[in-house]
């Protein structure tokens, strides 16, 4: 026999007919059976889910299973559904989260609300007047001031605990994992104290001071791990070459190290954006629109939202909760910026030359 | 480049190496002349890599390293306090026994690299990138993607690519250290082919497990042997022919005849 006559084997591929019936059945059956039960003895829908509907998906799956496979078919199909049945429910768990921020969101957003201020605003003021653009500048300004100084200082530790031989190292790297399950409030009453010490007024620059001992550890652990993924192999190379330290350094290590420099950027971002405690304690919020982030009132998206939901009037908390839909648009626009950003350069290299 | 340097002669005297208490290594004593090659042999754990590390000054990189002894090229010792480990690595080029090209780089870029990490003045680009692939024989293959990453080559021709890289620099000693361990036999005949080329304009070591290339490619092998929880050192030290053909010490014949190692 030739081999252009052999049939083609494909033994990855089980499932004939009679088998996608079966298959099909065991999806099939069990949802709709668990909510007739449900219907029928008043159960409650949820708790049907994980009392009715697991065990019954679970025994339909293992006969497919066991007809399939015979008894090693039973941990499969177990091990599949239970992945499938947990992963549907963190999806639904997020997918509600972000579905309730953009309905009860969107109400409150139009053009007016990304551009203006809350000078004029009261309670009662309807939706089409005011807006967070104070709060997204702030929020800006306050998060830019800390990343300006938590990053290149968190890469620095980071490139300390990696490339140095140095006995501290070890403390350091205690100190900052410490560090890093630092409260919130616990900074945010650091600097409060310092505030009331020092006589300087609330401004966005003492938000920035309490968001930076958070941002900190997040940034130089990430980092660290990001270098030390780098193969000492290529330092060598680098090394050998007759390169100095510090050349080696930006020339081989930090390059192949960027996208994991750049996941540590956006995590603190994450570990900050959000926060609201440190900056209630340590800002003055307020109204009007500021560029100056040391002087003089400033608010956050955190704190607007913070503020305005705590109020009894509608109005008040659908502004909230469209400032909750635009801090989630601007974190998803940040992490797609910085992306893109960290992507570009190595492209364009690749496509210039 | 249109004058090639000329090969060094390097020499190494009385060199001991420790890591922290442990001694790996206990005097050793070679001289490698001008444009010849020499083949370092020995059981694995012998001290062999370790030896050619502190030809470079590389060895000093390892956190707990120690050395006592002397290395002269061209009569200067390079571990002269006054002698910076940097201009003693752009004269003793060095090659990996796993290719190691920079992975954020394109071959070209990675040829370049060296004149750029040792802060030199890059003069016709272009002509030294065509000249180090060819010297490194791997032009053929890659001068139509000079522009691609490098990672993109295969095992072999990666190394290819970081023997070419070293030879950018123009160096007068070259260090190979199992250059060949991760490949394929096509790839390391070229090696070796290329090694016979460049041993006309450097000086060449070669740390090998493998006798036949030893005989193939070296003028000169020494024999490094450890005892069980001694340092190592040389057991033999002579011509090619004279090492695989009539051997003096028993050890050294036993090895060179696969007897153990």
């Amino acid at each position: 026999m030739s081999f252009s006559e052999r049939p083609t084997v494909q033994p990855w591929r089980k499932a004939n007919l009679k088998r996608r019936f079966e298959i099909l059945l065991a999806v099939a059956i069990p949802l709709p059976l668990t909510m007739l039960f449900a219907l029928l003895s008043n159960f409650d829908v949820n708790l049907a889910l994980i009392a009715v509907f697991l065990p019954l998906q679970l025994i339909a799956a293992g006969l497919v299973g066991v007809r399939a496979y015979g008894k090693r078919g039973i941990g499969d199909a177990a091990l599949v559904v239970i992945t499938i049945f947990f992963s549907t429910f963190v999806l639904v768990l997020l997918l509600s989260v972000l579905f309730s921020v953009i309905v009860e969101g969107g109400r409150a957003i139009s053009w007016q609300f990304f551009s203006q201020n809350n000078v004029y605003v009261s309670p009662t003021t309807s939706l089409e007047y005011g807006g967070v653009g104070h709060a997204i500048l702030g929020t800006l300004m306050v998060v830019g001031l800390t990343t300006l100084a938590a990053v290149p200082l968190g890469i620095a530790m980071a490139v300390y605990l990696t490339q140095s031989q140095s006995k501290t190292r070890n403390l350091v790297r205690t100190f900052t994992q410490a560090l890093s399950g630092l409260p919130s409030v616990v900074s945010g009453l650091f600097i409060l104290t310092i505030i009331e010490a020092t006589q300087m007024g609330r401004s966005g620059f003492t938000g920035a001071l309490a968001l930076f001992p958070l941002m900190l550890p997040t940034v130089a652990r990430v980092a660290e791990e990001a270098l030390r993924l780098v193969p000492v192999d290529l330092r060598y190379a680098a090394l050998a070459l007759g390169a100095p330290n510090y050349r080696a350094f930006f020339q081989v290590i930090l390059p192949a190290a960027k996208s994991g420099l750049m996941t540590a950027l956006l995590l603190g971002l994450a570990r900050v954006v959000g926060e609201t405690a440190p900056l209630i304690l340590t800002m003055n919020p307020s109204s009007a629109t500021s560029l100056n982030p040391f002087d003089g009132g400033m608010t956050t998206l955190p704190i607007y939202i913070y503020n305005y939901l705590a109020s009894s009037y509608q109005t008040s908390q659908a502004r909230a909760w469209g400032a909750a839909l635009v801090l989630l648009m601007l974190v998803g626009f940040l992490f797609g910026l910085a992306r893109i950003l960290s992507k570009s350069k190595t492209t364009k290299k690749k496509a210039s030359k | 480049m249109n004058s090639l340097s000329t090969a060094s002669t390097l020499s190494a005297e009385d060199i001991s190496v420790w890591f922290g208490e442990r001694q790996v290594l206990e005097k050793v004593n070679l001289t490698f002349p001008a444009n010849q090659v020499t083949a370092l042999i020995g059981p694995s754990g012998c001290g062999k890599s370790t030896f050619i590390r502190t030809l470079n000054r590389m060895h000093e990189l390892i956190p707990g390293a120690g050395l006592a002894g002397a290395v002269y090229l061209d009569g200067e010792d390079i571990y002269n306090e006054s002698t910076d480990a940097v201009t003693v690595r752009i004269k003793v080029g060095m090659v990996f026994q796993k290719p190691n090209p920079f992975p954020t780089m394109t071959i070209k870029d990675n040829i370049l690299s060296g004149l750029r990490l040792s802060g030199r003045k890059i003069e016709n680009a272009e002509e030294l990138v065509e000249t180090s692939l060819r010297r490194a024989s791997i032009w053929n293959e890659v001068k139509d993607r000079l522009n691609d990453q490098a990672i993109s080559l295969s095992g072999g021709q990666q190394q290819r690519l970081c023997i070419a890289r070293s030879l950018a620099m123009d160096p007068k000693v070259l260090l190979m250290d199992e250059p060949c361990s991760a490949l394929d036999p096509g790839s390391t005949r070229r090696i070796e082919e290329t090694i016979q080329e460049l041993s006309e304009t450097m000086t060449i070591v070669i740390v090998t497990h493998n006798m036949q290339q030893a005989q193939r490619v070296s003028d000169q092998t020494a024999f490094f042997l450890a005892d069980d929880n001694t340092p190592g050192g040389v057991v033999e030290f002579g011509s090619t022919e004279q090492v695989f053909n009539g051997p003096i010490d028993q050890r050294t014949n036993d090895y060179v005849n696969g007897h153990f190692g």
